[in-house]
């Protein structure tokens, strides 16, 4: 039986695409490298500062709906409270009946920072989104399958809020230069498909039934 | 480490032993469906697979009776509160042998719908069966649909009657003249032993433009060669309609979708006798 379109607003896969242009448009923006002031900069300092449009962390993550493992990569900015980063993930044949390929793009804000210990620091709150993209699917729905809004839904695109905290440690510097750092944090996710289904259930469904679980490393270099 | 704790704070040390237990316990169960590679994923716990085998042997061998009572109903798509209102409403009820659910259990096609519509169908005392339906089978569908329940195709026989039960969801197919599998279907049927009833259930009635209008007139000139066939029964509908639509001596029904609070008891006996009771709940909410 088809659904009505319920959510008019739904367009999830223009909400991807301006997720996954994010970083492009940072890429895009000053390349003014030969300026005055550049050089001025870098000839003040030994080490120039890092350009805020470049990817400054590499992630690695299990779970939170997109992928068994996920690889990532990207950008801090508003003084490292707010984080950019697109992941790619992988879900095995034998999990899923068929090998998912997940493209994700996630925006993290982390309002607040609290020292424990000289190199050990707690990020008690992270909140955010995420969009993904998913290959692979057995039935993805293929153009011409269905009479137009058959289903309402995307099976390759979700969408969903992050929630999450993080422990960072600065590690030993190697060489003179921004100290690496490494974060463990773990994210509670959920998704629109799911949400949907909790806001219409609200006596049978909880929280806990839609809550996804992400854990995960970051390397920030 | 814990056992070189000082004797003298054994309360502390048992304390601390309950709450790493919980904790590793709490992750070690919780954290397996918590951490999910994807809403596609096709993973289930074992207690939770095969739950069409497992019902089939709950409901075991009818004795000394030609008479089969069940329960008729339709869509569980994204209806929990009204899943949990059909449970209380069918426990209610006496004699019934089996409750038939004819399909598109899940409306994304998702694991934890699956779990979701199980978990509570689980609650029901009679056993129940179940029929794919297209939402079903959309995404990884397909999957996760033979891990928690079984095959798509599959027949069962109770109280002198045969029940076959087919993927009819053509469209999710493409139309690619594969669903149903009409040979599968024809074999079922020329398989007359031990059963002197028939009953064929699915998900899209032959009426409707979801089926493989390919495979339409084969399909329906397979039910109408079977002398013992009672009726077809499907949902997909979401509504009850009965008819002989083609006009060929054949019934087919549809019945409700959860969202209705409305359900059927058809009760099968004698050569091809059957009665259609429906039952109304819960519709003051």
């Amino acid at each position: 039986m088809r659904r009505a379109l319920l959510t008019t607003w739904y367009k999830p896969h223009a909400l991807l695409l301006a997720l996954l242009a994010l970083p492009l448009l940072a890429a895009a923006a000053p390349t003014d490298t030969d300026s005055v002031a550049v050089l001025n900069r870098r000839a003040d300092r030994p080490t120039a500062p890092r350009r805020w449009y470049l990817p400054n962390h590499l992630t690695v993550q299990t779970g939170g709906g997109i992928g068994m493992l996920s690889i990532g990569t990207g950008l801090s900015l508003a003084h490292d409270r707010l984080d950019l980063d697109v992941l790619a993930g992988y879900v095995p044949r034998q999990h899923a009946g068929t090998t998912l390929s997940v493209v994700a793009a996630k925006a993290k804000y982390s309002p607040w920072k609290l020292p424990l210990a000289p190199r050990l620091a707690l990020t008690p709150l992270s909140v955010g989104v995420y969009t993904s993209y998913t290959w692979g699917l057995r039935n993805p729905g293929k153009p011409g399958q269905y009479p137009d809004d058959y289903y309402w839904f995307s099976n390759t695109v979700r969408v969903g809020p992050v929630l999450g905290s993080g422990l960072s440690y600065v590690l030993p510097s190697t060489t003179a230069g921004h100290p690496h750092k490494l974060t463990a944090y773990y994210e509670l996710a959920t998704n629109d498909l799911y949400l949907i289904s909790y806001a219409q259930n609200r006596r049978a469904l909880s929280l806990p039934d839609i809550a996804t679980l992400a854990l995960g490393l970051k390397l920030t270099f | 480490m814990l056992h070189e704790f000082p004797a003298c704070l054994p309360w502390l040390r048992d304390l601390l032993r309950s709450g790493l237990q919980l904790l590793a316990g709490g992750l070690l169960l919780g954290s397996c469906q918590l951490i999910e590679y994807s809403p596609n994923q096709a993973y289930v716990p074992v207690r939770e697979r095969g739950q069409t085998a497992r019902n089939l042997q709950l409901l075991g061998a009818a004795t000394g009776t030609d008479t089969v009572r069940f329960v008729f109903v339709g869509d569980t798509q994204r209806f929990y509160d009204e899943t949990e209102a059909f449970v209380t409403s069918v426990n209610q009820q006496r004699g019934i042998d089996f409750v038939l659910v004819a399909g598109d259990l899940s409306d994304f096609g998702l694991t934890r719908e699956f779990q979701w519509v199980n978990r509570r169908l689980a609650a029901l005392r009679p056993p129940y069966l179940t029929v794919i339906g297209n939402h079903d089978l959309v995404g990884n569908g397909r999957a996760i649909y033979q891990h928690v329940y079984g095959p798509l195709n599959y027949t069962f026989d109770y109280a002198g009657t045969r029940f076959i039960l087919l993927d009819t969801n053509g469209r999710e197919d493409g139309f690619g003249g594969r669903v149903p599998d009409l040979p599968w279907l024809r074999r079922q049927l020329a398989d007359t032993a031990g059963a002197r009833r028939t009953v064929v259930v699915s998900h899209v009635p032959p009426t409707d433009e979801d089926f493989d209008p390919a495979l339409v007139s084969g399909y329906t000139a397979a039910l109408r060669a079977d002398p013992r066939l009672v009726f077809h029964l499907s949902g997909h509908v979401h509504r009850f309609t009965a008819g002989q639509p083609f006009h060929d001596g054949v019934s087919y029904l549809t019945t409700y979708s959860l969202k209705k609070r409305r359900y059927h008891i058809l009760t099968v006996w004698g050569a091809r006798q059957f009665r259609l009771e429906t039952v109304a709940y819960g519709l003051d909410k």
